[in-house]
């Protein structure tokens, strides 16, 4: 059933073939530089890895390998992971066609199913991946993962470099289409974008990862600048915003649980000041 | 085996139902779904896994739950049932030999009842009876009637059978139905024709015809009858309506309408029709009237082209010039006599009296020819005061205007006339030569010799003068005819300078203008191809008067201002050929400047010719091009002018700084940088410091052409000055170059103000040059160090505080806009980012392939798998459910087996013990016994 278009083992064996022919020494170091995602530890290489890491990238893109960032740098250079709980992505049947509900295009429609329209913000959580997604921190390479959590209690993981669609329209489609068929791939090619887990999040959190809750309605009022400033780089930082219109987030797992400015903000302002507090301590430009 | 306890007792329910599930495909969920209502209570009850239902784990919010749930427990015991009654009796009777089928009718059906079913039977039999009749009975009309009259009775027996019919069985019901109509058919013969044809089929042709011909007439009275019905009709509905209109609710409502199309006739009378016909056709009739009136449009004249109206423009001042020269010779009016009546009266008076120049201000004649003659009168009025002049200059054979309207050099009067001539004289002798040798005479013109020159040239030309004096009246035809009488009309274009000087040769401004005027007009380049020769050599010919005129020494401005307008004008009809003249020039020029400057102590500045020729060209052709054939070199000769010529006096300064405005005007649009006009300016202000320049000054002052130039304080004010005049270059121009003027403060002030001034127009046009204060810092410290030591009065030093604060304010931006040189850094490369694959409308189960085919092919296959999947699943549930048939039927014989067995084994164990304890045969008898 799963595979239409292509042949898996072509592909497995070609990348064996070039793996064979490129010169000895990558192979090795390739080896010695793809240790298991799950691996906390061996951070403090620091340094000196990174140029050999950087060496390996030019290395790989002159040999037209993907470019898709791997983890193995995300490893070496500290990233966050981003929670989004609360998404109000509820699919719909509207006519005969299945459909993100809103509340502009179907207040009548969820009137009439005894809903209250105002429940239904599907456009919080595309400008909130929006302001991640487009975020300095992203282009650099160092967010590690995006995990949402709907409404519903569905929970999806979406790849750090998804171009996410800038239309709502465009975003309601992918979001229909991932929560009715459970995975997005990319255009041209096999790997799974998007891509609906299993619960509870935790499970896909590095162990010994910082979850930091935010919420308006936190006891904890801290500067994130200055919090996440002095935050360890061997700990990944896991933040969990709402993206929901109201109510606030569970902090169940959540390890802190801190509020950030006075006022209740959005998701996605939010987003953007938990992205550029980690650009100014990375010093990303 | 616990299920099915309570099964078989649902199946018992209904088990006449389960028999017609063979029948439909939908039948097992349709019965399902009828015993849900009635059966599912008492089910559930029975059988509490049943009751379990499996429900989808997301609701979708607007999707219908209808038909989409499962009750797992239910639809397996159903199939369990479903096998009872098809595999289990085709296994049962799988090993029967003989089989009983049911074949009656209406056994099929499990729904009829037992009754209904006999009806049926009973229908079936009565048809199949009739069928056998009606094929062996021959059609008989006793029979039929007999027939008719037995199925009638027949039919009242069955009477309450017939509705029973209707509703059971279609076919029979049909069939009566059909038997019924063709039976009633004889009965009503009005109804349709096909039942009647088919009824009497054996009527003769001429019966028919009868017929035919009977209902056409039928026919055709009826619709006469029609006809006269709507004719009484409409006429009924007239006449109403003419009541109607008579009556005062339609008249005041028609009356309204009336007023409204400005109708004011009274028409009570009329009908309502005539009322709207009559309304209706005035209006129009009107328009059409009025249409009739109006004028038809015309087609206006076509808008001429530049060609034709040349042509015309020629066309006019020939026709002019041809009217002149009747007038002026008197004879040739006969030809014209039968054109015109009354320009043949004017010529008759004309020819009458002989007209002189004195007689006709005063002339009697008629007001019409007056009128006529108007400007005819003018001109010879101008001759008239153009003979007194003549008469006043007693030797100049060419009309000289200076008197009339020329004011700019009222001063030396009387030398004009003197030095008139001997220029004229020149232009005479430089017609003959060629004309860029014309140069060497300037540059002794232009060498203090210029009275020695002259009265050479007097000499030298004394003799050809003469001579070209006759020659001009001998080749005078027209020419000399036009100069005794007024201007000509239609000019040839000179083709030489002798000709055009002895054409313009003192003629006022406007007439040298209307003189090119109607030269460009006759031979319009548009007129006749050879015309573009000619006006090219007349405009050479006209550069090279110009030229001429600025090197007489009482230059003539004004002239020279006139000859400018039409130059420009010329040179753009001719451009090529204006371009090749203005660099042939310009490359003569910058040779000669070589050559002078090698001579040391020669004075290698342009002269006024040159000055003025720049001018005029700078004027023509666009500066502000960035590459321009002639703007080009002309701006590299003024700057290297700039750069080379040594100052040796005064007037060098002066000329320097005219220059300089010069070049200003030309970079002012395309904002070109010559660093050597700004140099140039430099060195000036910096003789202006009597030699003594700071140290630090001179360090910024980088020129190595400075000490050419800073020879002597040419411009060190040494009093104070109060008032500044700008300097006029045409005066300085003319002045002997070691005259006092120019060691006068007046003129250094002037020289200094018109520096300051090019020096702000420079700053304005360069404050875009991101080296504005490398370049402008040096001279703004300049004007400050001459402020503070040479004593510059009140406007000379606004000014120059004003320019300081220019650059001052300008370079202060240019310091605070510049940015540090950097490190040339990499830009991190921002990580590749894969676009999701994903539909707008995406439908679930829907194939978004793009190729069809694959597509299609997929989803066969797919239906493939899960038939073959269903499939193989169903005979797998047969072999169990036989499996355990089987299975069952087996324990149940081996029960019986073992019983048998046991029964058997307890009878001979019964027998042995019998048998040991040796009662055997005693036994019975002992039995018997007992």
């Amino acid at each position: 059933m799963g595979r239409p278009y292509a042949v898996k083992g072509r592909k497995k064996k070609r990348k064996l073939e070039e793996a064979a022919t490129s010169d000895a020494a990558p192979p090795a170091e390739e080896a010695e530089e793809l240790p298991p995602p799950e691996e906390a530890g061996g951070e403090d290489k620091g340094e000196e890895g990174e140029g050999v890491a950087r060496e390996e990238e030019e290395h790989a893109a002159v040999e037209g390998l993907p470019v898709v960032p791997r983890p193995v740098d995300g490893k070496r250079r500290p990233g966050a992971i981003f929670v989004l709980e609360r998404a109000c992505l509820e699919v719909g049947k509207v006519g005969k066609t299945m459909q993100i509900l809103n509340s502009d295009d179907h207040a009548n429609y969820l009137r009439k199913q005894n809903r209250n329209p105002a429940d239904y913000r599907p456009d919080i959580i595309h400008q909130a991946l929006l302001a991640i997604f487009d975020s300095p921190l992203t282009k650099a390479g160092r967010l590690q993962a995006v995990y949402v959590r709907t409404e519903k209690g569905v929970l999806f993981e979406i790849k750090p470099y998804v171009r996410m669609p800038r239309t709502f329209k465009r975003f309601c489609g992918l979001m229909s289409q991932l929560l009715q068929k459970l995975s997005i791939t990319a255009v041209g090619k096999r790997e799974k974008l998007l891509n609906v887990v299993k619960n509870p999040v935790t499970r896909y959190l590095p162990v010994g990862a910082r979850k930091v809750g935010l919420s308006f309605s936190a006891e904890k009022s801290v500067n994130l600048f200055d919090y996440v400033a002095k935050s360890s780089d061997d700990e990944p930082l896991v933040f969990v915003v709402g993206a929901m219109a109201h109510g606030k987030i569970d902090k169940e797992y959540t390890d802190d649980y801190i509020q950030i400015c006075n006022y209740p903000l959005s998701a996605a302002c939010c987003l953007n000041r938990i992205c550029s507090a980690l650009e100014q301590k990375w010093n990303i430009q | 085996m616990a299920k099915t306890k309570p099964m078989a007792a649902a199946a018992a329910g209904e088990k006449k139902k389960s028999k017609g599930k063979k029948k439909g495909k939908n039948g097992p969920a349709k019965v399902a779904m009828k015993a849900r209502g009635a059966a599912a209570a008492a089910e559930e009850r029975s059988n509490p896994f049943e009751a379990i239902w499996s429900r989808r784990k997301f609701d979708v919010l607007g999707k219908k739950r209808k038909g989409e749930e499962q009750r797992v427990s239910r639809s397996r015991s159903e199939a369990i049932r479903k096998r009872e009654n098809t595999l289990l009796k085709e296994f049962e009777e799988s090993a029967k030999s003989s089989v009983f089928h049911d074949r009656r009718i209406g056994e099929r059906d499990d729904t009829l009842p037992e009754f209904d079913k006999a009806i049926l039977r009973q229908q079936r039999e009565r048809l199949a009876k009739l069928k056998r009749e009606s094929k062996y009975n021959l059609p008989d009309d006793d029979d039929d009637e007999i027939n008719v009259h037995s199925m009638l009775s027949e039919k009242d027996d069955f009477d309450e059978e017939v509705p029973f019919d209707d509703e059971s069985d279609e076919e029979g019901k049909m069939v009566l139905s059909k038997k019924r109509l063709s039976l009633q058919g004889g009965d009503r013969p009005s109804e349709t024709d096909l039942p009647q044809e088919t009824h009497q089929g054996h009527k003769s042709k001429k019966e028919v015809m009868m017929e035919i011909i009977s209902k056409s007439k039928f026919y055709k009275a009826q619709k006469a009858k029609e006809r006269e019905e709507d004719e009484h009709l409409v006429d009924k509905l007239d006449s109403n309506f003419a009541s109607l209109a008579q009556t005062q609710a339609l008249l005041s409502l028609t009356e309204s309408a009336k007023v409204k199309v400005n109708k004011s006739d009274s028409s009570a009378g009329l009908t309502g029709k005539e009322i709207f016909t009559k309304a209706k056709s005035d209006t129009y009739e009107k328009l059409v009237k009025e249409m009739v009136m109006d004028q038809r449009a015309r087609p206006s004249d076509r808008t001429k082209t530049p060609e034709e109206i040349a042509k015309e423009e020629k066309e006019r001042l020939e026709k002019l010039e041809e009217e002149r020269q009747k007038r002026m010779l008197g004879t040739a009016d006969s030809s014209d006599e039968d054109d015109d009546n009354e320009d043949d009266d004017h010529m008759k008076l004309d020819n009458s009296k002989p007209i002189s120049g004195d007689d006709l201000g005063d002339s009697f004649t008629d007001d019409s020819i007056r009128k006529k003659k108007g400007w005819v009168d003018e001109i010879y009025e101008k001759e008239g005061r153009k003979l007194g002049d003549d008469a006043a200059a007693s030797n100049d054979e060419e009309s000289d205007d200076e008197h009339a309207d020329d004011d700019e050099s009222d001063d030396e009067e009387d030398d004009d006339d003197g030095e008139q001539d001997s220029s004229d004289n020149d232009f005479g002798n430089m017609s003959a030569r060629d004309w860029e040798q014309s140069d060497n005479d300037e540059v002794d013109v232009g060498d203090n010799e210029m009275e020695d020159f002259h009265e050479k040239e007097q000499e030298i030309s004394g003799k050809v003068m003469k001579k070209d004096a006759q020659n001009l009246k001998k080749e005078s035809n027209v020419k000399t005819q036009v100069k005794d009488s007024g201007v000509p009309f239609v000019i040839d274009a000179p083709n030489n300078l002798k000709d055009l000087s002895s054409l313009l040769d003192g003629r006022s401004e406007t007439e040298i203008i209307e003189i090119i005027s109607r030269i460009r007009t006759c031979n319009s380049i548009r007129l006749a191809a050879e015309n573009r020769r000619k006006m090219q050599v007349f405009y050479g010919v006209l550069l090279q008067y110009f030229a001429v005129l600025a090197t007489q020494t009482p230059v003539k401005f004004k002239i020279i201002n006139t000859l400018v307008k039409p130059l420009i004008e010329m040179s753009g009809e001719t451009p090529y050929f204006a371009a090749i003249c203005a660099r042939e020039r310009l490359i003569h020029t910058r040779t000669r400047l070589c050559e002078d400057i090698k001579v040391p102590g020669k004075n290698s500045w342009p002269n006024l010719k040159t000055l003025l020729l720049l001018r005029v060209w700078s004027l023509t052709f666009p500066c502000s091009d960035f590459r321009h054939v002639v703007a080009t070199p002309m701006l590299l000769l003024m700057c290297e002018y700039l750069m080379r010529c040594p100052i040796q006096s005064g007037r060098d300064v002066a000329v320097g700084s005219f220059l300089c405005s010069m070049v200003l005007v030309a970079t002012k649009e395309s904002k070109k940088f010559c660093p050597e006009a700004i140099a140039f300016l430099q060195s000036l202000l910096v003789t202006s410091l009597k030699g003594k320049v700071g140290t630090h000054l001179h360090n910024q002052i980088n020129d190595q052409f400075m000490e050419l130039k800073t020879l002597k304080p040419w411009l060190s004010i040494r009093e104070q000055v109060h008032e500044v005049n700008p300097v006029n270059i045409l005066e300085i121009m003319g002045m002997d170059p070691d005259a006092p003027y120019f060691s006068s403060d007046d003129f250094k002030a002037g020289v200094l103000l018109s520096v300051a001034e090019c020096l702000r127009g420079f700053v304005i046009i360069h404050e875009e040059l991101s080296s504005f204060p490398e370049i402008f810092l040096p001279i703004s410290s300049l004007l400050q160090e001459i402020l503070d030591k040479s004593e510059v009065s009140g406007l000379l030093r606004d000014i120059f505080h004003e320019v300081i604060d220019l650059i001052k304010k300008r370079s202060d931006e240019h310091h605070a806009s510049r940015e540090p040189l950097q490190m040339r850094k990499k830009l991190p490369e921002p990580i590749k980012q894969l676009n999701p694959k994903f539909e707008e409308n995406y439908i679930k189960g829907l194939d978004y392939d793009p190729d069809r085919d694959r597509a299609q092919r997929k989803k066969m296959n797919k239906r493939l798998k899960s038939e073959k999947k269903g499939a193989a699943r169903e005979l797998r549930k047969d072999n169990h459910f036989l499996y355990a048939v089987k299975e069952k039927e087996r324990i149940k014989q081996e029960q019986e087996k073992a019983e048998q067995l046991g029964k058997n084994l307890a009878f001979l164990q019964e027998q042995e013990s019998a048998f040991k304890s040796g009662q055997l045969g005693k036994g019975k008898g002992r039995k018997r016994r007992r």
